[in-house]
């Protein structure tokens, strides 16, 4: 008994030295393990591609060569007819707003605050300067996040190389994992596989779908209501939707600001308002129920809380990949402990 | 040049074990009606395993995810604890086929009786065969759809002849 209680402790320990060395190998090498985790997710979503073109007779090399033909056509699309525009819109955010009109609006805003609020002691807010402030870091802070020359051109020749190997040879390198398992794990191991591709995948490709219709309907919202920057809006208001919760709000809040600047009155700001909440019921009623179904399903206070842990270790690219790695955690232990509770995995 | 000639053969070696790989599995009913290029396919998807002498294949009650096939070797298939002995199954035989298509737990225990390889036949691998090449997938299908059928037969024969034995029994006694 003490000696099978002995040899336990020694393979808890080395287990936990494995992890932590694991985990600080990982952390070192952070920015590949997060290029490999993008390329991974993005593999995910575009699996079922490679799949529809095999089922028309293509060989798997083919059909990811295939795929990525599609994909560089509509890079070269959207790079020819997306990019000048939203690069113009960039350059004009970055120098920042001066219509008179939005400098009336903001200068009676503060007077308002100023008069209603003087018990707390509220003085002078300079908001116009801040906001133009803000404004121009906002553009500074797209460039330096999104459109940074070093990062950009390492992740767009790293992601698509990683990418089409995970979709070329993906059932390989799963083959080749499962071959190292033990015999006693190895069923589990193929069953956690299984259920991880269903519902993780389900769940990718729903978010990608959803993110995709609700940046079209925003663009098209702005553009009918004759918004500045309706391009930068949307693609960001398609963006945020992938971050439950804070996505939708802050992508309608920056359509406010946007159109408060633009017109210099709060009568647009309601139409944007308008528009993102059809857009939000339109996505939350029709949208969600058909691309999202019969993926992982977590509670709303777990995605809140992956959110703001992934916010906090790595920023916005955290906030993205906090809900699928959450859901990722959450199949691989709920299932464990199902089936251990039920079948008691394997008993040797 | 001794290298040359061992990599020559380790090559010959393995040719020859995938075209073994081939040859069980054409006489495995559910793969029966394949052409050589189907069989390749379905080859490229199956897991390979060794298992010692006495070695738990899966316990009565485990999750189930597919079928077995024996490539060498002997299976004992148990119930009931390892009380029940259900059936000895050598080279060639298949078991657990009804996972493919079934969620609930293995009924029975499958242990290996010598040092066996298996080729392992999984749900996942069957439902991804049907999405990206849905006339092999339903080929497997039809005859996985038989083969279970055959099964069913058999058990009825077998419960037709037991019935037949009580009643026999039963006026006997009378």
């Amino acid at each position: 008994m003490g000696n099978n209680s002995a040899v336990s402790f020694v393979k808890i320990a080395l287990f936990s030295i494995l992890v932590i060395l694991t985990v600080a190998f990982l952390s070192a090498v952070s920015s590949i393990v997060k290029l490999v985790i993008i390329a991974a997710l993005l593999a995910y979503i575009l699996d079922p591609l490679a799949n529809f073109f095999e089922s028309r007779n293509m060989s798997r090399t083919f059909a990811t060569i295939s795929i990525f033909a599609c994909i560089v056509t509509l890079a070269a699309i959207i790079y020819l007819v997306l990019f000048p525009l939203l690069w113009a819109e960039i350059a004009a955010l970055k120098s920042g707003f001066h219509p008179e009109e939005a400098g009336a609006v903001v200068s009676q805003l503060e007077d308002f605050l100023v008069a209603n609020l003087s018990f707390l002691g509220v003085k002078e807010l300079h908001l116009l300067e801040r906001l133009q402030n803000s404004m121009a870091q906002a553009g500074d802070w797209i460039v330096s996040h999104f459109i940074d020359a070093a990062s950009v051109v390492t992740s767009l020749i790293l992601i698509p190389f990683i990418v089409f190997f995970l979709i070329k040879d993906g059932r390989e390198f799963q083959k080749a994992f499962v071959s190292i398992v033990p015999n006693r794990y190895f069923e589990f191991t193929l069953y956690l596989f299984h259920k991880l591709n269903t519902q993780i995948g389900n769940f990718l490709r729903g978010q990608f779908i959803d993110a995709t219709i609700v940046g079209i309907f925003s663009i098209f919202a702005m553009w009918l209501i004759g918004i500045k920057y309706f391009v930068l809006i949307g693609v960001f208001a398609g963006l945020a939707n992938l971050i439950p919760y804070f996505g939708p709000i802050t992508g309608c809040l920056l359509a406010v600001i946007v159109s408060v600047l633009q017109t210099g009155g709060f009568q647009t700001a309601l139409y944007v308002i308008i528009a993102f909440t059809v857009i939000k019921l339109l996505d939350d009623a029709v949208v969600q129920p058909i691309v999202v179904a019969k993926s992982v399903h977590m509670h709303p206070l777990t995605v809140l809380l992956a959110v703001l842990v992934g916010g906090k270790l790595f920023g916005v690219l955290g906030m993205l990949l906090s809900v699928p790695l959450a859901g990722f955690m959450k199949v691989v232990i709920h299932e464990s402990i199902l089936n251990y509770r039920r079948y008691g995995i394997r008993r040797a | 040049m001794g290298k040359l000639w061992e990599n020559f053969f380790k090559l010959r070696c393995k040719q020859k074990d995938e075209d073994e790989i081939e040859n069980i599995l054409s006489h495995i009913p559910v793969f029966q009606d394949l052409s050589r290029r189907e069989l390749r396919t379905v080859k490229r998807i199956l897991h390979q395993r060794e298992y010692r002498n006495n070695e738990v294949i899966f316990n009565e009650g485990d999750i189930g995810l597919g079928m077995y096939i024996i490539e060498k070797g002997n299976i004992r298939i148990t119930c009931r604890q390892d009380t029940h002995l259900l059936a000895e199954l050598n080279e060639g035989d298949f078991f657990g086929e009804l996972a493919l298509l079934d969620d609930s737990p293995r009924s029975a225990s499958a242990v290996a009786q010598a040092p066996t390889g298996m080729l392992c036949f999984f749900k996942p691998a069957l439902l991804d065969l049907i999405e990206r090449s849905p006339v092999l997938g339903s080929k497997i299908l039809f005859k996985l759809a038989w083969t279970i059928g055959e099964r069913l037969k058999s058990t009825n024969e077998q419960i037709k002849e037991l019935r037949c034995g009580i009643q026999q029994d039963q006026k006997k006694e009378q």
